[in-house]
């Protein structure tokens, strides 16, 4: 197995200005380690910076203060090269005018491969996601778990060393949840994949996650790092394990001052 | 009988069904009976213009209008005509969809080139085209090149429109997840925004190619020597009613031909959305 490359996000902070011009300050001296083949579980109130923190790790937004990391694993210095990465987003953002197989295939269609190469990738990804057949239907036409399915094949077609997940499932009703979220802990157990996962579900973070980053409102800080040692695999009967509800009060706990927080702050900028 | 046309409810279906109720049932038809009220709106006008020996320098008689339009095809030179104008048309057209387009994305996504085109674009776009005749006349005469300057200006100002509003539409969500896959500037632009931007810009080709055939027929009414413009004109001069109608079916065609052809586009290009 080839050596995994570590995230770490150092003192990684952002402020920008609203529409009314007001500064906004979404993220403060954010510092965590992404440790290479587990899943780290981004947990927050909403509006703490989580989806920014994401974008940022991407690359796709820069920090004002604050840099993150590369670090390859074997001689502990700065990677050479960036890992490969890929985001799975909340609101799916499918291409609606390109079918299934179009979709997934986009980022390999920008790389210039070869049709028939293509077309033998995305099949497999969309296999992979049970979704094989698919490849001729536009989204539209898909619920919104098959669509998020979709999305999931389109960033694992591109054969990530990251997965970046973007709370994939906070779209969908609570039992495609369900299923999904039991499929994604099956194929990250089985890929060996490093995962970062935004989520605001507390069970989603227990359920996939090795280690729970706690946020707190807006300036989004590191309220709390824990580590999941639930035994795996997981599914939803994990939620009957001994030490799921510690874990799940324990995160509850530190969320729930944050949240309150976050609530405040929203009535009185209202 | 029964459960043979689940359509129709099967109480209608019991009361009879000879050769007669079935024509009845036809001819009630919307599209069979929009049809119809046509033929007997012609079939009135024949007869009325005939019974009351009305001059025909007014209203010539409908068989005589087609008896002057198969005429003028075969013998008149009314082909060259309409492919005259089709050209002129078409061939501004095609320039504004090309340049407008280019323009419509450089505007979208440069702020400065928005800045500095917004304020020609607000300036032109209100003014009727058709005022533009004589200035264009004094800077390029009469022949191909204004011709193709009039109808690439009717159509130009809402494609260019149309493509800002389309790309300035495009979900943010899209874009993000294209660079996410490693596009560039440039593949993100072909094949995240212009896409996106299609229907929008499309709903411009429809308002601007019905303003370029506008301005082609009159521009060609004030100073064609040929095209459907410049016979209508001269069919009016000299009183040749019949052709002045004979020419007015063929534009009305050619409109309805435009129209038609622009749903199909439409529908090939929003199979996504079904």
């Amino acid at each position: 197995m080839p050596a995994g490359t570590a995230i770490e996000c150092n003192g990684v902070s952002l402020t920008y200005s609203a529409k009314s011009g007001t500064p906004v300050e979404a993220l403060r001296r954010v510092s965590f380690r992404v440790t290479p083949r587990r899943v780290t579980a981004v947990i927050g109130p909403s509006g703490c910076g989580k989806s920014t923190l994401l974008l940022i790790i991407r690359g796709l937004l820069a920090p004002n203060a604050g840099q993150v990391l590369f670090i390859d694993e074997t001689t502990g210095n700065r990677a050479s090269t960036k890992p490969r990465m890929a985001t799975v987003w909340q609101g799916f953002n499918l291409f609606p005018w390109r079918t299934v197989g179009e979709n997934v295939g986009f980022g390999l269609e920008l790389g210039g491969m070869s049709r028939s190469e293509r077309a033998e990738r995305t099949r497999r990804s969309l296999a992979l996601v049970d979704l094989a057949g698919f490849e001729s239907k536009y989204p539209r036409q898909l619920s919104g778990g098959m669509r998020q399915r979709v999305g999931l094949a389109r960033a694992l077609v591109m054969e990530p060393e990251v997965l970046l997940l973007d709370e994939p499932f906070g779209a969908l009703d609570a039992q495609t949840r369900l299923i999904l979220q039991e499929q994604l802990a099956r194929l990250v157990e089985t890929s060996g994949t490093t995962a970062i996962l935004v989520t605001h579900s507390i069970e989603e973070a227990i359920l996939l996650a090795d280690t729970v980053v706690v946020m707190t409102a807006r300036p989004g800080r590191i309220a709390a790092e824990i580590r999941i040692d639930l035994p795996r695999p997981r599914s939803l009967a994990t939620t009957h394990v001994a030490g799921y509800s510690l874990l799940f009060d324990q995160i509850y706990g530190l969320l729930r001052d944050e949240v309150v927080k976050a609530m405040t702050t929203e009535m009185e900028s209202a | 009988m029964l459960g043979e046309r689940p359509s129709t409810p099967a109480i209608m279906e019991r009361s009879d069904s000879g050769p007669v109720r079935s024509f009845i049932q036809k001819i009630g038809e919307p599209r069979v009976l929009g049809w119809i009220a046509v033929a007997a709106v012609l079939i009135m006008w024949e007869i009325v213009v005939a019974a009351a020996h009305l001059n025909p320098i007014y209203l010539p008689r409908p068989t005589h209008i087609l008896a002057a339009l198969v005429t003028m095809f075969s013998s008149g030179g009314l082909l060259t005509d309409l492919l005259a104008t089709l050209g002129r048309i078409f061939g501004g057209f095609a320039v504004s969809l090309i340049v407008g387009t280019l323009l419509g994305i450089w505007m979208a996504t440069s702020e400065r080139v928005n800045a500095i085109a917004d304020n020609f674009i607000a300036a032109l776009y209100p003014l009727p085209k058709v005022t533009l005749i004589p200035l264009l006349i004094i800077w390029l005469g009469t022949g191909g090149p204004f011709m193709l300057a009039i109808s690439a200006l009717g159509a130009i100002f809402p494609i260019v429109i149309n493509t800002v509003l389309g790309i300035r539409q495009c979900d943010p969500g899209l874009i993000l997840a294209a660079r996410d896959l490693g596009a560039s500037n440039r593949q993100i632009i072909k094949m995240v925004l212009l896409p996106s931007a299609v229907p929008s810009i499309f709903a411009g080709v429809r308002l601007g190619l019905g303003v370029s055939i506008i301005l082609v027929v009159a521009a060609e009414m004030v100073v064609g020597k040929v095209g459907l413009g410049a016979r209508l004109y001269l069919a009016g001069q000299i009183l040749e009613t019949e052709q002045v109608f004979a020419v007015l079916i063929v534009l009305a065609i050619l409109g309805v031909v435009v129209t038609k052809a622009q749903d199909l586009v439409d529908i090939w290009l929003n199979q996504w959305r079904a």
